[in-house]
């Protein structure tokens, strides 16, 4: 199936909506925006759309892609203005353009973290970044296949890069590459082994911010 | 959104309830703003967001010059928790600024066992819930909805009531309350001039004494003004605002689909039916003007879904040609119509047609009664061959299951009329089987509900049957009605009791609302929330004896406390149709007879368009 994509934002109010809402929230965005799209066969037909990589609850993204299917009569230029129009708040077309390359290829997530502690975190970005440059660092995962509920996994691998910002107000600014996908590290499973393994320092609030979505060589992925 | 609130959505259940930004919510600048109203709803987001008249009236008032109009809800009880330990009071939707900062905080109601939530959500807004404590004119609260038909349980805490519907009225309370703001006048100088506008009730206003057997001996108004307050209506509804670019939430709703309202009032009659009477008279939407608003919505929602809606659908005279039109445009989109609030006496194989073409969806019949003794008594004028003519029609169309709705308890029941709910449900099984395609997957849900005496029906003089009796009844049909392709499901009487204590009770229970309140009370209608013994044992520390409302059958002349508020419908009117339903004699139809209810004088030269 020949796929078009949306690159699109999801900033402010809109980051509490959920992967199953946005997703209803972008079908009927395009009737709205009477923008046809294809749908799905069958029984009961709705727009077939999906958008990749679902972002957790809370967190913010820069760079989300949605997969559609244009039928003709709408250039792929028009789409993003004709959808801004009559989108909820905070959710924000930025480019609508043939897909090229397959999701797959989509390797890596930087996120911009901004944490803030209790008390200034002296001493913290030493030690968190010797724990994220380790060898190997495994951690449980809740899982719903596993029996125990919960299984192992290997996040040090999945670590890119990182690099940390003291800021005002107790905070820092961790910007962490992680890998995107198979396995994929979702940055809070880090931040939660973190702050576990190092209970000195508490958080007390903490955002994610999804920054770029990249291929295996570092460069943008669309 | 606000940095306090930032940090407590991450620790709550359904975040996207709390944060509004939806397409279509309507922000303001303020500085073009002189007057902010919070159109509060006492349940979730998602049941408010589902009620037409909220989405009308947030409509009505931001299409006013210089109003914001917001929105609130009820927080759930992870959210009051968060917003109690962090100090941070109920907000507007929209702007995010507290509610203590709008001129008028109004309320919604709909439903009795939302009141305790009506006081949490002042309380969560920092308001006193008591209006005597309330010192300032501003905010002024406010409330309107089918509740107010009975206002005064909550008359210590509300200070006008808006009684019928609140298109015209709102308005020009708004206006009078826009003038008082301007020229700074005091809360008795406000509620004076407002007490002038047509349909608002001031229960400061209004002097209650008792007799000595507890019923109302008196009503007494200040000088000025006059009892009863007579209700509003929409005069056109050709004409009058309907909502065809409404909020579309970012989260699921109830009832997350294009409601398209067709007509107001009902032509039945049914004499248990509060809306029936109190909607009266009966306005259609010309079909051409049902159509427009209704691709209209479609286009703007983008919603996949359609429901028609008024309070009996199928008796809407243009319905199968207005079927039509909407049907050219929704089957080509995908787009499914469904009908609620259809008759077993004239469904029809075209109308049943039409509901299938593009998704098909349940089907439900209410014959409210089991045996016609009692279906007459009730003035339900639905036959058994109504039913079995329309179930025949469902089951050969394709439908393999069909919910029936009864309730129990009506005046003049007996355990005849609850076994007949058993033969009937019997008698449809029989009908699936005989006409369905597939008969052994035939279904029939029996369902049954408390029944709950209203005030300006004929029954409001009745009382409700106790719920030891109720439960009897139900255990009487469940046993009999023990059959593979019926199941029974029955409503739980303990809310259905505490409904009738409010919705028919005076402005005494205030202090049993207030403490229910204090001693944790709130979202009543919601069983992870409802405690009946609370509500018990707060009952008794009041000295209010609850059955005094619920179970008594009231003297056919006694002094009702609701009588403050009139539907238009007189009292004679409801006491014949009381006699009527003891001798079960029927009552035809306004389509086919006047019976003279009274509802006439809202129309022009005094004849009703039933």
């Amino acid at each position: 199936m020949p796929k078009d994509r949306l690159l699109f934002e999801k900033t402010g109010r809109a980051r509490y909506i959920s992967h199953l809402d946005l997703m209803r929230t972008f079908q009927r965005a395009f009737l709205r925006a009477d923008i046809p799209i294809k749908h799905t066969e069958g029984f009961n037909p709705h727009p077939f759309i999906s958008i990749a990589l679902p972002l957790s609850l809370g967190f913010s993204s820069a760079c989300e892609i949605l997969e559609f299917g244009l039928l003709e009569g709408t250039n792929h230029a028009d789409v993003p203005a004709k959808l801004n129009a009559v989108l909820p708040e905070g959710v924000v077309a930025r480019a609508c353009y043939p897909g090229e390359r397959s999701l797959k290829e989509l390797a890596a997530l930087e996120y911009a973290i901004h944490l803030e502690f209790d008390s200034d975190p002296q001493g913290l970005i030493a030690a968190w970044s010797s724990a994220m440059s380790r060898e190997s660092w495994v951690i449980e995962k809740k899982s719903k296949k596993a029996k125990s509920g919960t299984t192992t996994l290997d996040i040090a691998p999945l670590i890119k890069g990182f690099n940390f910002t003291e800021v005002e107000n107790n905070g820092i600014e961790l910007t962490c590459t992680v890998s995107a996908q198979n396995p994929g590290l979702n940055p809070n499973v880090m931040v939660n082994a973190l702050t576990e393994e190092f209970p000195e320092w508490k958080l007390s609030f903490v955002t994610y911010h999804r920054g770029r979505a990249l291929d295996k060589d570092g460069k943008e992925f669309r | 959104m606000t940095k306090e609130l930032e940090r407590i959505l991450p620790l709550v259940q359904k975040p996207a309830r709390y944060t509004g930004g939806e397409y279509r919510a309507v922000v303001k600048d303020k500085e073009t703003v002189d007057f902010r109203f919070a159109l509060c709803f006492p349940d979730t987001y998602e049941i408010g967001m589902s009620n037409l008249g909220v989405r009308i009236l947030y409509g009505v008032m931001n299409r006013m010059e210089g109003v914001w109009c917001e929105r609130a809800f009820a927080p759930w009880g992870d959210m009051e928790e968060q917003m109690r330990a962090h100090n941070i009071p109920l907000w507007g939707l929209e702007s995010g600024d507290p509610l203590q900062e709008f001129d008028i905080i109004g309320f919604s109601l709909g439903y009795e066992m939302a009141y305790t939530n009506v006081l949490n959500m002042m309380d969560l807004a920092g308001l006193e819930v008591r209006r005597e404590n309330r010192l300032d004119t501003w905010p002024l609260i406010v409330a309107g909805g089918t509740c107010c038909y009975n206002p005064e349980p909550l008359a210590d805490f509300v200070d006008v009531f808006s009684l019928g519907e609140g298109e015209d009225v709102t308005v020009e309370m708004i206006n009078v309350c826009r003038r008082g703001k301007k020229e700074n006048w005091s809360k008795n100088r406000l509620l004076q001039e407002l007490s002038k506008v047509p349909g608002l009730y001031i229960p400061s206003m209004v002097d209650v004494t008792y007799g000595e057997d507890g019923t109302i001996a008196a009503l007494t108004p200040s000088e000025g003004v006059e009892l009863p307050i007579l209700k509003r209506v929409v005069s056109d509804m050709n004409t009058s605002y309907f909502p065809t670019d409404t909020i579309v939430p970012s989260t699921e709703v109830v009832h997350d689909r294009v409601t398209l309202e067709l007509f107001r009032g009902c032509i039945r009659g049914c004499r248990f039916c509060q809306a029936g009477y109190a909607y009266r008279p009966v306005r259609a939407k010309d079909p051409k003007v049902a159509l427009e608003q209704g691709i209209a919505a479609c286009k703007d929602s983008g919603y996949q879904e359609m429901t028609l809606s008024s309070l009996s659908t199928s008796d809407y005279r243009p319905l199968v040609e207005l079927c039509d039109g909407l049907l050219d445009y929704c089957k080509p989109r995908d787009i499914g119509l469904s009908l609620p609030s259809l008759r077993a006496d004239n469904f029809s194989m075209s109308l049943m047609q039409r509901m299938q073409e593009v998704r098909k969806s349940g089907l439900t019949f209410a014959p409210e009664a089991g045996t016609q003794r009692l279906r007459d008594a009730i003035n339900k004028n639905v036959t058994e061959e109504d039913l079995m003519q329309s179930c025949r029609t469902a089951f050969s169309g394709g439908w393999t299951s069909v919910k029936l709705y009864f309730m129990l308890g009506l005046p003049t029941e007996t355990d005849e009329d609850v076994l007949g709910i058993a033969e009937l449900a019997k008698k449809v099984v029989q009908c699936g089987k005989a006409y369905a395609a597939n008969p052994r997957r035939v279904h029939v849900t029996v369902s049954t509900a408390c029944f709950v005496p209203k005030p300006h029906t004929a029954f409001q003089w009745e009382a409700q049957v106790d719920m030891d009796e109720y439960m009897r009844r139900v255990t009487l049909l469940r046993e009999n009605m023990r059959d593979r392709s019926i199941s029974y499901n029955w409503h739980d009487p303990d809310t259905s009791f505490l409904e009738a204590v409010f919705s028919r009770g005076d402005r005494r229970l205030g202090r049993a609302i207030e403490e229910a309140w204090r001693r944790g009370a709130k979202f009543d209608s919601w069983s992870e929330y409802f405690d009946l013994n609370r509500w018990l044992e707060t009952f008794q520390d009041c000295g209010i004896d609850p059955h005094f409302y619920a179970n008594r059958v009231r003297k056919d002349d006694e002094a009702f406390p609701w009588e403050v508020t009139s539907t238009g419908v007189t009292r004679a009117f409801l006491a014949r149709e009381r006699k009527q339903a003891y001798a079960a004699v029927i009552t035809p139809d306004c389509r086919h007879q006047c019976s003279g209810c009274g509802a006439n004088r809202f129309c022009k030269g005094g004849v009703c368009d039933a």
